[in-house]
């Protein structure tokens, strides 16, 4: 096993939860304060990051880092991948959205099942015993990586891949945010973002193909709402138009 | 919260650059770590001496409770580690009562024939400066002492939650236990790195390494052993075998492959249950339940220098006296246990519980939970025979 030094756990645990949390509350603020915060600027940006960063930076008990690595530990490197992303995207006046894309969510979704259902005995496959291996997993890492690069410069999938690019870059660089490879790539609060996102995206597509489904109706009805998910241009939650 | 647009919108030179220089930073960092990284290999059991060992005989020396902190009325689950000189060190918790906020885990050296007053080297203050985030509760701690004489501590420490929430903390001392320091909390666990504790003695092996058994406590039971090089650096983490319902496993090696697991069982049998690994703890398989009783109490299991085995476990068949005896059972082939010894034999109702085992020279010391208010010590002879049982 290769693990991190705990001073630097420490300053990641910091930073990531700032971060991550930063992220959830620009996407909550113009959801349920839309009259106060309309749009969501560079300026709230910053401001949001900024305070975020300085009270996880707070000593001791203060910091709300203090007891959210009590309850949660770390944010995987995904996570944190993600949330940068979803940051970026809205400093550059992106529209973003909540959702996982639905493939990046279907599979966390299905890998997380297993691999929780193993940590809690139902199964014995000792799948996360395997995160720490010396070979397998940084040499996974390392391919992984090499197919988010592709995905980027070919622009498919591009915000999925930025993200799983950070997580495995903290994985292999840092080895954070604990020695082993899938808590790079998932944690138990990713995994419940990525299934509530599978799951809508599945209530979606079949919303969509029952409506396709219907027979031709003899009066002229009015065009249904597109949904955005479901367009080849919004096909990704966190990835670019095509 | 993703971006539903393009997150690259900059030249794409500059992506494949950046991209590029990613990966191959990433590449060169594993391929250091590779190049620095031991040889595999090692981490087999220390060699043991599969001959028919003698008899064993035990005398008892002395007994006496170690003394406790002032005022602090519970106490509960000690370990035994070794000092130069033949001497040990003894580690426990106590408090006003198990998981209360004041539980901390005091230690007391054996020298000269008795024992040291106490000292606390751990508390979920101490521990929570520290590891920069909060502990809730203070546990179980094991022990082991490398060859290089450092002391590591294993400790538990919860997150929120009760036992099912919790961590194991590696602590160690290079001034023979007088001060820890706090060197990380280990990752057991994809959940909230939760419900993984340890209770029984490390095993040491071949290289100067050592197994710290495990057990992962929430719904479902099962033993685990995460192993550590000379360095006490963690290599690796293993399941025992695939039941369900079984926890606390206490490792002994019976050859130069194979191992043994004892553990205390959380299911229907209650047997103590067994597994066994024929490959120097790589894999294990379960062997069914043993012989002997088990009514949901830790135990601890312990290879004499002779070769013997030596198993000290509650052998109480009821509720009521699952708790309130400790006996000594012998075995040569890890199959067939003999009873050797009674430690103590109280009432219904007593707990003298999660004991402890160390030899030092000719002289075997057992420890115990003395009725949930202190930590009993036996001192015993070990008087080797001529004639094999």
């Amino acid at each position: 096993m290769s693990l991190p030094d705990l001073a630097l756990q420490i300053i990641y645990g910091r930073l990531a939860w700032a971060l991550v949390a930063a992220a959830v509350l620009l996407s909550l603020l113009p959801r349920f304060m839309p009259a106060r915060f309309p749009v969501v600027g560079r300026r709230l940006i910053a401001t949001v990051v900024g305070v975020m960063v300085a009270l996880m930076a707070l000593p001791g008990a203060a910091s709300p880092a203090y007891s959210l690595i009590l309850v949660f530990q770390y944010p995987s490197g995904l996570m944190l991948g993600c949330c940068v992303v979803s940051l970026l995207a809205r400093w550059r006046g992106r529209e973003v959205r909540f959702a996982l894309r639905p493939g990046l969510a279907l599979a966390l979704a299905v890998a997380g099942l297993v691999l929780y259902l193993d940590a809690f005995g139902v199964l014995s496959l000792g799948l996360y015993y395997g995160g720490f291996g010396p070979v397998a997993a940084p040499l996974l890492a390392c391919l992984g990586a090499a197919a988010c690069a592709v995905a980027i410069v070919r622009g498919q999938a591009a915000g999925s891949a930025t993200a799983l690019l950070i997580g495995v870059m903290l994985f292999s660089l840092l080895r954070l945010p604990s020695g082993n490879l899938w808590d790079a790539l998932i944690d138990p609060l990713l995994w419940a973002w990525a299934l509530g996102s599978a799951i809508a995206a599945a209530v979606r597509w079949r919303a969509l193909r029952n409506a396709i489904a219907l027979p031709p109706s003899p009066q002229p009805q009015p065009a249904p709402e597109r949904d955005p998910e479901l367009l080849p241009v919004h096909a990704a939650g966190i990835d670019k138009q095509l | 919260m993703g971006a539903s647009r393009p997150l690259l919108q900059r030249p794409a030179s500059l992506a494949l650059f950046a991209c590029v220089l990613a990966v191959a930073a990433m590449t060169a960092t594993e391929a250091w770590r590779w190049s620095r990284a031991a040889p595999p290999g090692g981490m087999m059991p220390a060699a043991v001496d599969t001959a028919v060992p003698p008899t064993v005989m035990l005398t008892e020396l002395s007994n006496t409770l170690i003394p406790m902190p002032q005022g602090v009325p519970s106490a509960h689950a000690s370990a035994l580690a070794s000092l130069p000189h033949g001497n040990l060190i003894s580690f426990w918790w106590a408090g006003s009562r198990e998981s209360g906020p004041d539980v901390q885990v005091y230690a007391s050296r054996w020298a000269d024939g008795k024992w040291s007053d106490n000292w606390v080297v751990a508390s979920r203050e101490s521990l929570g400066k520290v590891l920069g985030h909060g502990v809730r509760r203070i546990g179980n701690p094991a022990a082991w002492t490398a060859a290089d004489g450092t002391i590591h501590l294993y400790v538990v420490a919860t997150g929120m939650g009760g036992w099912a929430a919790s961590r194991v903390v590696q602590m160690e001392s290079r001034d023979e236990g007088a001060s820890f320091q706090v060197r990380r909390v280990l990752p057991m666990s994809p959940v909230f790195n939760t419900s993984v504790l340890v209770r029984a003695a490390p095993v040491g092996l071949a290289d100067g390494g050592w197994w710290l058994p495990i057990y992962f406590e929430i719904g479902y039971k099962y033993p685990m052993l995460m192993s550590f090089n000379a360095q006490g650096v963690p290599q690796r983490l293993t399941r025992i075998g695939a039941r369900k319902r079984s926890l606390q496993p206490t490792l002994v090696p019976v050859s130069a492959t194979e191992v043994r697991a004892w553990m205390r069982d959380n299911g229907a049998d209650k047997r103590v249950q067994q597994a066994v690994s024929r490959d120097g703890g790589l894999s294990w398989e379960d062997l069914g339940p043993s012989t002997m009783s088990n009514q949901g109490t830790s135990l601890a299991v312990l290879r004499l220098s002779s070769g013997s085995l030596l198993m000290l476990r509650n052998h109480g068949t009821t509720r009521e006296t699952q708790r309130s005896s400790l006996s000594l059972w012998l075995s040569n082939d890890a199959q067939n246990w003999q009873p050797l010894a009674d430690i103590v034999n109280g009432q219904p109702g007593d707990e003298f519980s999660y004991p402890a085992m160390f030899q030092v020279g000719d002289e075997l010391h057992i420890t115990y939970t003395y009725q949930r208010r202190a930590i009993a010590h036996h001192r015993m002879k070990i008087q080797l025979g001529k004639d094999p049982l």
